[in-house]
This record gives C-alpha cells, sequence and structure tokens, in this order.
C-alpha cells in the first residue's frame, strides 16, 4: 500500500471565506500554465457595455466594500449574465453588473475583477505551487455562506439556500456524529477560533453537543502534544475583537476583512501541523467556502441533483432549485509532505461534498444514510484499501519529503 | 528548506470593530439567538439582537451566549454527576440507567435526609 496512505491518521480541514480561485490563485497560471486561472481572453461587460479585463490589481482590504452580493439571485446573474431564459447556458459574464447593483458606480463594480499577484499571497500560493491544488473544487451551492459550509459538515444543505439552517431531526448526520458514534469509535473536533468568534453555521452542534468543539489554542496544543483526533475541522476568526492577549484582527477573508490577517493565520495552522511530530501522518485541505460574489471564469458543471429541492420562492429567482448545479469554483489547496511538489488536480470535479465523503470513506468504509450529493462526491484522499488506484492517490510518494517550506510566523 | 516570509497586517488600519455588521455576522448572531432561548434563564443574556449595528457588538453577543451554552451543559453535567454519585451512594451504581427526573428528584431528596 502506498506508504503516504498507511501513515495517515488526522485529516485535518480549514475553511476560508468568500473568495473565487481566480481571484486568489488566478495569478499561478503565469507560473504554472496546469494551474486554470487568469488569461487575457477573460473579461466581463460593464453596464455601459464596455468589457474589463480581471487585473492584478486586488487589495488588502477597502476595496470589496460593500461586501459583493452572494445571495442565490446575485449568484444566478453572475453565473448566466441576467438570461433568464430557459435554455439559458452559463457563461460566468455577469459579475460586474451584479456588482453594479449594489452602488450604481460603474468604476467601483469593476474590482470586482480584481485579483492577487503571486507575492502579495505568499502563504496561499506556496502552498499552491508546494503540494496539490485542485483546478475544480466548486462551492457546493451557487449561494451564501451558512448552506455552503452545511456541505462540509453534513454533504447537503436539507434544501436551504440561504442563511437560515437549523439540522434538529435532519435524516442524515454529521460527519462528527458518524465518527464519535461509530464502532470502533473515532474521534473529531471542531475547532473555533475563541468563544467570541466561536461557529458559523452549525449552532446546533453546539448548542447540543459542546463537547466537540474546541478553541484555536487548544489546536495548537493538540498539534504540539500529539493529540490531533482523527478528524479536525477549522475555523478562522469571523470578527474583530479585544481578547486577553490584544486585539484580535479577523482572519476569515471575508470582505471587507483583511487578507493578511487570513494569510498569516493559514500559515500558523500549516505550522502548527508541520512542527508537530504528526506531521507525516497529518494532511491538511486549505478550502474557501464559497467565491463571494467575486470573479472567476470556469463555469459551475451540472452535479448529482440532492434529493432536496429550494423552491422558487426559497431561491428569490421566481424557478426552484433541485442541487444540481454547483456553486462557483474556490481555492482548494490539498497539504502533506507525501505529495508530490507542484501537483494540479485536474480533470476531477470536487465541491464540499468532498469533505464529509473522503473522511467517511477513508475512516469509516461504508456509510449509510448519507446524501445522493455526499454519495456521488469524488474523494480527495483514498480509501486505504488494495487496490488504490495510483492515478487517483495524491498521496503518492515512496517517501516522505523533506523540502517542504516554512513560514516565519 | 525554505523559509517563506510571512507580512504581517497592520493591525491599527485593519481592526475595525464599528464596521457595520455583514450577513454572515448577522447570521451568526440570530442563529446563536435561537440557541438562546433554550438556555434556562439564569444563562440569558439581555442582550437585544435588533440593536446590534456593528461587529463589536455582535462579538460581544457572540462570546456571551457561546460561554454561556457551555456553562449550561457544564451545569447539567454536575447536576447529572450528582444524581450518578447519589445513586451510587445507594447501591445503584452501575446496574442500570439512571432513573427518570421524577424518580431521580425523589431519591436525590431520600439521600440528602440521611
Amino acid at each position: 500500500m502506498p506508504p503516504g496512505l498507511d501513515n495517515l491518521r488526522h485529516i485535518v480541514v480549514l475553511m476560508m471565506e468568500n473568495r473565487s480561485f481566480d481571484h486568489m490563485l488566478g495569478s499561478l497560471t503565469a507560473v504554472d500554465p496546469r494551474i486554470d486561472g487568469v488569461t487575457d481572453q477573460l473579461s466581463n461587460p460593464d453596464t455601459t457595455g464596455a468589457l474589463v479585463k480581471p487585473q492584478p490589481l486586488a487589495q488588502f482590504q477597502g476595496q470589496l466594500d460593500p461586501d459583493p452580493d452572494h445571495h442565490f439571485p446575485a449568484v444566478d446573474l453572475q453565473i448566466f449574465g441576467g438570461d433568464t431564459s430557459p435554455t439559458r447556458v452559463a457563461n460566468m459574464q455577469g459579475f460586474v453588473k451584479s456588482y453594479f447593483n449594489q452602488q450604481q458606480d460603474v468604476g467601483h463594480s469593476q474590482k470586482i475583477m480584481y485579483y492577487f499577484t503571486e507575492q502579495q499571497l505568499p502563504v496561499l500560493t506556496t502552498l499552491a505551487l508546494e503540494f496539490a491544488v485542485f483546478n475544480r473544487w466548486f462551492a457546493s451551492i451557487p449561494g451564501p455562506t451558512i448552506c455552503n459550509r452545511a456541505f462540509a459538515h453534513y454533504g447537503t444543505s436539507f434544501g436551504r439556500v440561504d442563511m437560515n439552517l437549523l439540522y434538529l431531526n435532519e435524516p442524515f448526520k454529521s460527519i462528527y456524529d458518524r465518527l464519535i458514534n461509530a464502532i470502533p469509535k473515532h474521534t473529531a473536533k471542531l475547532y473555533y477560533y475563541d468563544t467570541t468568534s466561536s461557529t458559523m453555521e452549525i449552532t446546533n452542534l453546539l448548542e447540543n453537543q459542546p463537547e466537540l468543539f474546541g478553541t484555536y489554542p487548544q489546536f495548537l496544543t493538540d498539534c504540539s502534544t500529539s493529540h490531533l483526533p482523527d478528524y479536525s475541522f477549522i475555523e478562522p476568526n469571523f470578527n474583530d475583537h479585544d481578547s486577553d492577549s490584544g486585539e484580535e484582527v479577523a482572519s476569515d477573508q471575508h470582505p471587507d476583512h483583511n487578507i493578511q490577517a487570513g494569510e498569516l493565520f493559514i500559515a500558523s495552522v500549516y505550522k502548527a501541523i508541520k512542527a508537530s511530530p504528526l506531521w507525516p501522518n497529518t494532511a491538511l485541505l486549505v478550502v474557501y467556502d464559497e467565491h463571494g460574489g467575486v470573479y472567476d471564469h470556469v463555469v459551475p458543471p451540472a452535479c448529482t441533483p440532492d434529493q432536496f429541492t429550494a423552491s422558487a420562492n426559497d431561491t428569490g429567482t421566481g424557478q426552484p432549485f433541485a442541487f444540481d448545479r454547483l456553486g462557483v469554483r474556490v481555492p482548494a489547496i490539498l497539504i502533506s509532505p507525501w505529495i508530490p511538489k507542484g501537483t494540479v488536480v485536474d480533470g476531477r470535479v470536487f465541491d464540499h461534498a468532498s469533505i464529509p465523503a473522503t473522511i467517511t470513506k477513508f475512516f469509516l468504509g461504508d456509510y449509510s444514510p448519507r446524501s445522493p450529493r455526499e454519495t456521488s462526491a469524488d474523494v480527495f484522499i483514498e480509501p486505504n484499501v488494495a487496490p488504490v488506484d495510483p492515478t487517483r492517490n495524491l498521496l503518492s510518494l515512496a517517501a516522505m519529503r523533506d523540502d517542504c517550506p516554512d513560514f516565519d510566523v | 528548506m525554505t523559509l517563506i516570509h510571512v507580512p504581517r497586517p497592520d493591525v491599527k488600519s485593519a481592526m475595525n470593530p464599528n464596521r457595520p455588521v455583514n450577513a454572515l455576522l448577522k447570521a451568526q448572531v440570530q442563529h446563536l439567538h435561537a440557541a438562546e432561548r433554550n438556555l434556562p434563564l439564569r444563562h440569558r443574556t439581555d442582550i437585544y439582537i435588533n440593536a446590534i449595528k456593528t461587529e463589536g457588538e455582535a462579538a460581544e453577543y457572540i462570546r456571551q451566549v457561546t460561554e454561556a451554552i457551555h456553562e449550561a451543559h457544564e451545569a447539567a453535567a454536575i447536576k447529572r454527576g450528582r444524581g450518578i454519585a447519589i445513586a451510587a451512594a445507594e447501591g445503584l451504581g452501575d446496574k442500570g440507567p439512571i432513573p427518570s427526573r421524577g424518580k431521580k428528584k425523589s431519591k436525590g431528596k431520600r439521600a440528602r435526609k440521611t
């Protein structure tokens, strides 16, 4: 069996907020043409009809204010360019129009096309170039945060496309419930940044199973003392606040929070794992929950419909939604010392339902019931069961790397 | 091994607790408010969530409710522990499930009297 999979004991997922692939990693096409980012051929029309090209002019803060609309009707406009006909085809031509709707300012609306240079994001771009970057990881729904994050925890949003989710008495268990109730028992933890940031989308778990939660300082301790659970999900700091240790700047990268604070946070998670005795046994996925209304050029593909349907009233578009199309593409990077440097995962489609799908298959094998979206989702780590397909296994090195980068955090 | 420099944000300009609360934090406040309604009265805040307008105000509410949820569970666990200790003292120990709430209460009262 591949030694990378043989050694794997811990999977950690860090989910950031509201940035698209092209916005964060699009510049890397110039470094490695296999990475499907920004090119000269891309554009979006503004409301005057002029074509606006993506430009490397993104700023760390203050540029995407107001927060670009990324609720279901706005994302529908971004993906379909305003075409509401039954025969419409997704074309990713409505981003500038959508942002214009918020301020009626043509100049400001063009900023939705801006992206970061490689040098501006030394952490994210280094990790993407050093480990495995996914060319086709999409948000699970063309909609906002809460329903998208639900897919990471439950493999479905139970028919919701909005921010109002309560999961009590739903048919599919969370990935945490599955693990801690398995025989033999597995361990799982959600690490929120601190109690003032708390957890975002799973208040029902906090309310009913607070023992599942830890804080980020606990994560750091669990890394250094080799007490990481089998599965960890990390949430960044969602708000600016004071703490005993001083001023805590939001690190989630949600517009208009500071991008560099998020870079620092990603680096600190990576560094904690890399410095841990568990580094050879751990894989880290860094992924963003949705695109936040920011431009990306890749058309989200159709997908297996969920067993739920959101009503026309719920979608706000006049049309129901059967969860049969993915949301906009987001950055996703898998990190492990067993991954060859410069891996680009292409030709395979992932979304957040891939997270519980991967965790379940790797730790539990078969499990039922799971949502149709989850059971059809691709996995980013192969189950360690023979035969392992070498073309799909990303932790493929015969020997562990000793050249992985460090960050000065 | 390459050491990558990570620039720090300027905290003074990055930090803005007076920023208007965004849709995400608004949703978080509403979810926590729903959870707060299930807490025993003594653990509830007296914060009127419709008056929360800034990120700093949202953060303070989020902190209070999150801590209250943990405290309520800890209080319940302590109470549950007392019930188990009392049952053990009466020789019930691990012989069966914890009695129903009504029965536990009456056994507790009896135990306290002795």
